[in-house]
């Protein structure tokens, strides 16, 4: 099957949103554990967040970050489906992970033959 | 109960690493921390489904709190010195390990300042104590987020002002005692009205109010017979809670409930506590209330309720916390004995406030009085006041159906 990279996008533009409280914080738990279990066959990696890192160009390495990268990009994952649409409703059933302030880019990773 | 099952597993870990991270950071960095403990609880809603749920979730979230407070800080610094020294050293697991539960108690000792005012207070310990959101305090006690703001921050700059105080004095603890019982009590209170509001909602502060009053139970400094009279009341009256609706979500009256169930182990928790509570030299208005609702939860029918008894602690409440309310309460419990008249002489001489008189719950206690009595005029009058001022319309149909009986 082939597979795709989802990204999650912080969204400035949004209004902010309110922080979860810590009850909401714990359905929020609920529904990803039970998200992780019901598509388990589909999350090849259901990678994490991203940290600190480096650019590392032909001319040396660069002591990022010279863009605050985890407000672009604030964590990835990666799902196998059989097409584009059964991607994104994989991503979109993800608790949290679609809501004011946040979205998802799903794309597709070409593999060679 | 398993962590696992714990509905509010979530806010018992954000009280608890909120109570040891204000400790370290101090009182006046509260709002941070809560901040912080915030934020570590979202990496753990990412976290814990993926690499398991750790054996101790609050240390867990301290540490990881901990160690973003301590991050801000060294970015902060390099900008602006900190005038006080923070704790950059990570958490020890010795400190993890047992101090936990006692800083939550100190916690709800300090917020129980007396020069906070008690709905500050209240708002304060419903907030960092039970680890419930602005929105959701104000939504269980049904006032504005504003509102809600306003008493918190009041509560915040009196904590402020006391900066460089992160330990209480051991005398303060005794004298400030009855004052965390009080507002343990009115988070109780709190989730005990019947009369609107999701009941759902409900319940969870009469649960919030148990666990900070067993908190403070098992502890020494609330090793005190009003400690014992207040658990004593709440588990009597949590007994009952399921049973105040009908199986169509119908409010029934005490009279009407189905009695059976009512809730063995709340009843034989509150019996053992009442025990408890019968010593020392003084009795408190907690020991008035537990006496109540003793007398209710040892009555297998209405009509063997002991209104004797109950009409005495009624006299005892108004003696120790005068009220027009444990009056009217007495008078109720007098005509169940003696006849409604009886109940109404008591009455006779009472001028309560027009706060009080002019209250839904007023006219309905005087609208059934005069009923039995068969005085149609009064009657009549206080039945149309009742009708009017019912908080909800479940309780106005529960009146229409006791008066047109």
């Amino acid at each position: 099957m082939p597979t795709y990279l989802c990204l999650q996008r912080s969204l400035p533009a949004d209004p902010p949103s309110e922080k979860p409280s810590p009850d909401e914080m714990q359905a929020m738990y609920a529904k990803f554990g039970a998200w992780m279990e019901t598509y388990a066959d589909q999350l090849v990696d259901t990678g994490g967040k991203l940290g600190e890192g480096r650019l590392v160009r032909a001319e040396g390495q660069v002591d990022g970050p010279f863009v605050e990268v985890k407000e672009l990009v604030g964590g990835y994952m990666i799902v196998s489906a059989e097409t584009l649409e059964a991607a994104i409703a994989v991503a979109e059933a993800c608790p949290g992970l679609v809501r004011p302030g946040s979205g998802v880019e799903v794309i597709a990773i070409d593999k060679p033959g | 109960m398993r962590d696992a099952d714990d509905p509010a597993l979530f806010r018992r870990v954000f009280t608890r690493s909120v109570a040891l991270l204000s400790r370290r950071w101090g009182l006046h960095r509260l709002a941070e921390v809560e901040d912080a403990v915030q934020a570590a609880l979202m990496t753990a809603v990412e976290r814990w489904p993926r690499d398991g749920r750790p054996e101790n979730p609050a240390a867990w979230v301290a540490t990881v709190a901990h160690r973003r407070l301590v991050d801000a800080h060294r970015r902060q610094a390099a900008v602006v010195p900190n005038d006080v020294e923070p704790p950059l050293q990570p958490l020890s697991s010795g400190v993890l390990g047992r101090e936990i539960g006692d800083e939550v108690l100190r916690m709800m000792f300090v917020c129980c300042d007396p020069a906070i005012p008690i709905e500050s207070q209240l708002v304060f310990t419903l907030k960092v104590l039970s680890g419930f959101s602005v929105g959701e305090v104000a939504a269980h006690l049904f006032v504005s987020t504003d509102n809600v703001y306003k008493r918190l921050s009041r509560a915040r700059d009196v904590l402020k002002s006391r900066r460089g105080l992160l330990d209480l004095g051991p005398e303060q603890y005794p004298r400030r005692l009855d004052a965390v019982v009080l507002v343990i009590y009115l988070v109780f209170t709190e989730g005990h009205l019947a009369s609107a509001g999701d009941e759902a909602i409900r319940v969870e502060l009469c649960r919030e109010a148990l666990r900070l009053g067993g908190l403070l139970a098992e502890h020494p400094v609330g090793r005190q017979p009003k400690v014992a009279a207040l658990m004593a009341l709440m588990h009597l009256h949590a007994s009952r809670l399921g049973s105040r609706f009908d199986g169509v979500g119908e409010l029934v009256t005490l009279e009407e409930q189905d009695r059976s169930r009512w809730d063995r182990s709340h009843r034989a928790a509150g019996l053992r506590w009442l025990a408890m509570s019968a010593e020392g030299g003084t009795l408190s208005r907690y020991h008035a209330e537990a006496g109540i609702a003793a007398a209710h939860a040892m009555a297998p029918t209405f009509a063997e309720t002991d209104w004797e008894r109950i009409a005495a602690c009624y006299a005892l409440l108004e003696r120790v916390a005068p009220s027009p309310w444990h009056r009217l309460n007495r008078a109720l419990a007098v005509a169940e004995l003696r006849g409604p008249e009886e109940g109404l002489a008591l009455l006779a001489d009472l001028t309560p406030a027009p706060q009080v008189t002019g209250s839904g719950a007023w006219a309905a206690a005087l609208a059934d009085l005069h009923r039995r009595a068969e005085h149609p005029a009064s009657f009549v009058a206080y039945r149309r006041a009742a009708l009017d001022r019912a908080p909800t319309d479940a309780v106005r149909r529960l009146l229409e159906r006791r008066f047109d009986a």
